[in-house]
């Protein structure tokens, strides 16, 4: 067994050098769609986050009536915080809108028209982020149902219209990143494929001369494999190349999206090397298969 | 050895004789195909209740025109293709009973060799050699004495280190007769092993061939060289259409009457 995985290895090796311009070329087609595949994966990534990010921003404001206790805004904070819908609730004193209104104002260069008025006109407001934008409706409903609220926003149709484009979106970003996958899967395969056809008499031989399906198989699995790796390796160099630049891109563009370079690094890794080594290994099984089936 | 005189045949002629298909092989039979027909799927009929023995130790040639059936019997042999009906028996094992994981062990009891040679033309002539062992799982210390044995009975232990492309086409057929040796085979066949090569070097790996079969190795050669047929009076079975026409012992490549 064990000198049967060496003989295969050695074998491996040795194909893999006495065929050096196919091999690279096959490794070289290898790199190409490995990076096809990240790139596009990189770029789902950033769809994803941007979406999230984009559904986070989804919040119900509540205007309450002026003079409420703290108590009873206390109180109501916590029936909120209780529904499974709610993520998160903060609380807009009178004094805090006015502060944001102004600091708005000056940032945005405009005079600030509330120096000339006598007391504050805004009203204390309770904002309340969605676990899911999905429960805009219910939060809504119960808002309106707590008597010291005021008014609510009505944003339901804005919401309903963002979840449109974003599941759109979302979904058309996993189609396209499939499309990829499988036009890459396609070409890798063929390449491996033509590897293996270019040394038909090779197997040929082997298999008059009384070799079993598994000598005959497994040193050019491994072969497909180790293109694979190579190919992925190689890949991963480019990508780790060019992570600094993408990277600083990346943070400017998204500066405000939760992505985690961290989790996308490790994501990468595994899927250029698992579809690197995988599809190697597939490509060559395919391929010598159609010489063992008799 | 040779074949025993048949008994009187239907036609008279004093030599060749006949012999009747159904006869019962005397010794050992190596290759027993019993009321043997093959048809591709295309329909094409290319062996036609075909029955043949050969006992262990024989020389046979195998002659007939192009298409008459010479290339699909060889596929039954080494199980390429399966008859469609009927028995080919290989040393007491029916190949269309043979389940596929057993096909590889059957075919190391066969050396093989062809017209083109089929060496790999990236290794030495050592490694060609060693390599038929190599694949089939030989114990590497086994490899060796095994390779340098049979380079040494084919006369190419001097060219062992070279490449195919380095060799004349006498030397690499014997190459590849060496590798079909290699594993010790109850039979050799020799698909055309004379086509590419001119009349003297011919000459010369039929005398290799015929030397091995001296050595006990059953030997089935298909061939078209007429001139190689008729000298050496071996037995000749004939094939057209799928048929077998002729199947004499001290037969020459055309018939004789």
């Amino acid at each position: 067994m064990i000198s049967f995985v060496v003989f295969s290895l050695k074998r491996a090796w040795q194909g893999f050098w006495r065929n050096a311009l196919m091999s690279l070329a096959a490794t070289a087609t290898m790199v190409l769609m490995l990076l096809l595949l990240a790139g596009f994966f990189i770029i789902q990534t950033g769809l994803l986050a941007g979406l999230q990010f984009t559904e986070q921003k989804v919040q119900v404001v509540a205007y309450l009536q002026p003079n409420i206790p703290d108590s009873q805004v206390q109180a109501m904070e916590g029936r909120l915080q209780a529904m499974p819908e709610v993520a998160s609730v903060a609380y807009i004193t009178r004094d805090q809108a006015l502060a944001d209104f102004r600091a708005s104002m000056k940032e945005q260069g405009r005079e600030d028209l509330t120096q000339y008025l006598d007391s504050n006109p805004l009203y204390a407001s309770l904002e309340v982020k969605l676990a899911e934008p999905a429960g805009v409706a219910v939060v809504t409903q119960a808002l309106r149902d707590e008597p010291q609220v005021r008014n609510v926003i009505n944003i339901e149709d804005l919401v309903q219209r963002v979840l449109t484009v974003t599941n759109i979106l979302r979904t058309a970003g996993t189609v396209l990143l499939l499309v990829v996958g499988v036009i890459a899967l396609f070409i890798i395969v063929n390449t491996i494929r033509l590897a293996v056809v270019a040394r038909a008499e090779e197997i040929e031989i082997m298999r008059l001369v009384g070799a079993s399906d598994a000598f005959i198989r497994w040193p050019f699995v491994f072969e497909g494999a180790f293109v694979g790796f190579l190919g992925a390796v190689i890949a991963l160099g480019i990508l780790a190349l060019a992570a600094e630049p993408i990277s600083g891109f990346m943070v400017d563009f998204f500066r405000v999206l939760p992505i985690q370079f961290g989790s996308l690094t490790r994501d990468l890794v595994v899927l250029v090397m698992g579809a690197g080594v995988g599809l190697g290994i597939l490509g060559s099984w395919l391929s010598v298969r159609t010489y063992l089936i008799r | 050895m040779t074949i025993a005189p048949a008994p009187p045949a239907a036609r008279p002629s004093s030599r060749p004789t006949t012999r009747p298909v159904d006869q019962a092989a005397p010794e050992r039979a190596v290759l027993v195909l019993h009321d043997v027909t093959k048809q591709y799927p295309n329909g094409k009929v290319a062996l036609r209740d075909v029955d043949l023995v050969i006992p262990e130790g024989d020389f046979v040639f195998l002659v007939g025109p192009s298409g008459a059936g010479k290339s699909t019997l060889i596929k039954l042999l080494i199980r390429d293709e399966v008859a469609t009906h009927g028995e080919v028996v290989l040393d007491d094992q029916d190949l269309a009973r043979l389940p596929r994981r057993k096909v590889p062990k059957m075919r190391r009891k066969i050396g093989i060799i062809f017209q083109d040679f089929k060496l790999l033309p990236t290794k030495t002539v050592w490694e060609n050699v060693a390599f038929a062992l190599e694949v089939t799982g030989t114990p590497r210390r086994k490899v060796k004495p095994a390779v340098d044995r049979v380079l040494a009975l084919v006369g190419l232990t001097a060219q062992a280190s070279q490449t195919p492309n380095q060799l004349s086409g006498g030397e690499q057929q014997r190459t590849a007769i060496a590798r079909a040796l290699v594993h010790d085979p109850r039979l050799i066949i020799a698909d055309e092993p004379t086509g590419n090569l001119d009349p003297l070097i011919s000459w010369e790996i039929l005398q290799l061939l015929l030397r091995i079969n001296e050595l006990g190795v059953t030997v089935l050669m298909a061939t078209h060289n007429a001139d190689v047929v008729t000298a050496l009076r071996r037995r000749v079975v004939a094939l057209e259409e799928g048929r077998i026409i002729r199947d004499e012992v001290g037969g020459a490549y055309h018939h004789e009457d």
